[in-house]
């Protein structure tokens, strides 16, 4: 089987300062990378490196296309989920799922579903007056817009309650036998099955 | 694929729109904003009507420009604090239409605004009905100029000062200024304005793909 | 043709890279200071003590040979702060984002001394200090815009970051800085009738002429000379925790 991604050699310099150097990884389909770091060690900045948002100094990112070729550009959509959830208080929260990239082109009914697979059923209530728990439900809800083939997650177990703890590490493990495989970063090796890199 | 384009553009449109209505202040604050500057010139020089009329382009020229400067800070600074700017990065959606359909946004809370109350400027500064296609024309090209370049500032300072955004954008926009006044003065005085409103013009149109480019540029500078 | 483009760009490379930067260039500035002081005395020399005095202005036209190479100055070094900060946009060449910083402050200073000796000039020809001529004018706001890259600079802490945000504000500088020029123009033909042409002496004889040129020159070899000695600076300061510099400075 051939790996999603590659990421070979990478290295990233920040004001003259190594942030993490020669990493080396693969993602498989359905399986998990979790990478464990302090705070500041460039947890986020590494996820930012793959994505392409900033240019690492070395090393390659390969994708796999749709004809077994590894490229160096994506031909698919990934899911990204930083630090913070990008939830606007000023829109329901319905509209929070409908009025993102990831939604274009989707049924209502589909993302009522999502909806209702996490959980949330005030679906015409101002995102201003929910609880971090049910904010943090409309960022889990996103997932399952569409099929993602990787999933990049900063940092999810960060200030969870147990339900919404075992609600994401029971999606986790349903979206890995889809095929589907995570990137996460945390302070600490979490319960989900995971092959674990620290910088 | 030019289809996906819209849709994700329609998607932007939307969700801004639908926060901006939400939260009034963003498109009143400009307008009220205008109306005070433009205000403040016949209480600083006196209500002669000929004093007046003939500042006039230059008083809603200046005050158009200070009250687009206003918003721009907004433009990306809650996008990027919460997190959604960066998804949209990520995506594979084009970032260049995003930032067009962010300034088109600007336009739509700030610009279409200021252009309905420069007519009640150019009432009660005492400008003749006829001058009024010219002031809209001349607003129209040059408040989406404003907003592109306000754009590039925003970007450039993202979470620092409105101040520097200022700083960086007012010397950009004397152009705008000198023709948008320009157009004004010349249909006051029954001359052709034509020709400074094709310049305006082509001043959009080549502001429209080297901004916007620039601007995706200094918003990636920020997660360096 | 793609070989030799190779090569060019190795050459870059190398040259740009920091300790070779620093190498090189403390071997040539002692020859570019000797050619600006030899370039700036000769020509200044000649020119305010040697070449013949204007018929209608008498002496005072001689600051002339300040005026004319410091505006000349201050235009092109925005040109040559846009090549670098285009560079920097597309190749992430550091070196030229340091060299736009470097230049900057130059730059400012000659538009700077073109609105002093401007005013200086005008008070004694059209007796006031500042007249809203479309050169002054727009010379005017290239200050302001060189004023708007430093000030932005400034505010950004990472300096290879504040060099990326001047270098794309540059390059917007320099594709509007004709048109505000042009505008100015228009701006004043229509405003008033121009009462003043600074297009003065259309036939400047070449005893004038000629110092004239050698101060310009010299005021390029002052840039080149300024530049130089600002860049390595820039380029020690930034690379201070490197082992080259440390080495340099220990022995």
């Amino acid at each position: 089987m051939l790996p999603n991604l590659k990421v070979e050699n990478l290295s990233c310099v920040r004001s003259e300062k190594a942030i993490f150097e020669n990493l080396n990884f693969d993602v498989f389909p359905g399986q998990n990378i979790e990478i464990i770091g302090s705070n500041g060690s460039g947890k986020t900045t590494l996820l930012r490196a793959i994505l392409g948002l900033i240019r690492p100094e070395n090393g390659t990112i390969r994708w796999l296309d749709d004809d077994n070729n590894f490229n160096e550009y994506r031909t698919y959509d990934c899911f990204y989920q930083g630090h913070q959830l990008g939830i606007k208080n000023l829109l329901t929260v319905f509209e929070n799922l409908n009025l993102t990239h990831n939604a274009k082109g989707l049924k209502k009914e589909k993302i009522y579903k999502c909806l209702e697979r996490v959980g949330l059923s005030n679906i015409n209530d101002l995102a201003s007056s929910l609880s971090v728990g049910q904010r943090k439900r409309i960022s889990i809800a996103r997932w399952l817009l569409k099929d993602f083939k990787i999933y990049f997650i900063d940092e999810p177990f960060s200030a969870l309650d147990d339900e919404a703890t075992n609600l994401i590490e029971r999606l986790i493990i349903e979206l890995n036998t889809e095929g589907c495989s995570f990137v996460m970063t945390g302070h600490r090796p979490s319960q989900v099955n995971a092959s674990r890199i620290e910088i | 694929m030019s289809n996906s384009i819209f849709g994700w553009l329609t998607i932007i449109l939307r969700r801004d729109l639908l926060i901006a209505f939400r939260r009034s202040a963003t498109y009143i604050t400009p307008l009220i904003f205008f109306l005070i500057v433009v205000t403040f010139f016949p209480l600083a020089l006196g209500p002669q009507e000929s004093l007046l009329s003939s500042l006039a382009p230059g008083v809603i020229w200046i005050a158009t420009l200070l009250a687009s400067l206003l918003a721009v800070e907004s433009i990306f600074s809650e996008d990027f604090r919460d997190g959604t700017l960066d998804n949209f990065f990520i995506s594979l959606e084009p970032s260049f239409v995003l930032v067009f359909a962010k300034v088109l946004i600007h336009w739509l809370i700030t610009g279409l605004p200021i252009m309905a109350a420069s007519i009640i400027a150019a009432i009660v500064l005492y400008l003749p009905f006829d001058s009024f296609l010219p002031i809209l024309l001349s607003l129209i090209l040059g408040t989406s100029f404003m907003s592109l370049l306000g754009a590039l500032g925003a970007a450039l300072s993202l979470g620092k000062s409105a101040i520097l955004s200022a700083i960086i954008v007012l010397p950009f926009s004397i152009p705008t200024l000198l023709m948008g006044t320009s157009v004004i003065t010349s249909s006051i005085n029954s001359q052709d304005y034509f020709g400074f409103l094709m310049i305006m013009g082509a001043m959009l149109a080549i502001g429209i793909p080297l901004l916007c480019l620039l601007t995706v540029e200094a918003l990636l500078l920020n997660y360096d | 043709m793609t070989r030799i483009w190779k090569i060019l760009k190795q050459w870059f490379i190398e040259m740009g890279s920091p300790p070779l930067f620093y190498n090189w260039s403390s071997k040539i500035i002692p020859w570019l200071g000797i050619t600006t002081l030899v370039l700036l005395s000769l020509g200044i020399y000649w020119g305010l003590f040697v070449s013949p005095i204007d018929y209608k202005q008498g002496d005072v036209y001689r600051i002339l040979y300040i005026h004319v190479p410091s505006a000349i100055l201050g235009e092109s070094i925005f040109i040559f702060m846009a090549i670098c900060g285009f560079i920097n946009v597309i190749w992430r060449a550091k070196i030229s984002g340091m060299m736009l910083k470097a230049a900057a402050p130059i730059g400012m200073s000659f538009t700077l001394l073109v609105l002093v000796t401007g005013s200086v000039w005008g008070k004694p020809t059209w007796g006031t200090w500042w007249v809203w001529d479309a050169r002054l004018t727009s010379t005017l706001i290239l200050f302001f815009i060189y004023a708007a890259l430093i000030g932005l600079h400034s505010t950004i802490e990472d300096k290879t970051k504040a060099d990326r945000a001047v270098s794309i504000l540059s390059i917007v500088g320099v594709a509007i800085i004709p048109v505000i020029k042009k505008s100015v123009d228009w701006w004043q033909t229509l405003h008033q009738p121009s009462t003043f042409t600074i297009t003065s002496s259309p036939s400047m004889s070449p005893e004038m002429y000629l110092p004239l040129l050698i101060c310009l020159l010299g005021f390029y070899m002052f840039f080149a000379f300024s530049l130089t000695l600002n860049l390595r600076n820039e380029v020690l300061d930034r690379e201070r925790s490197k082992a080259w510099v440390k080495q340099n400075f220990n022995s």
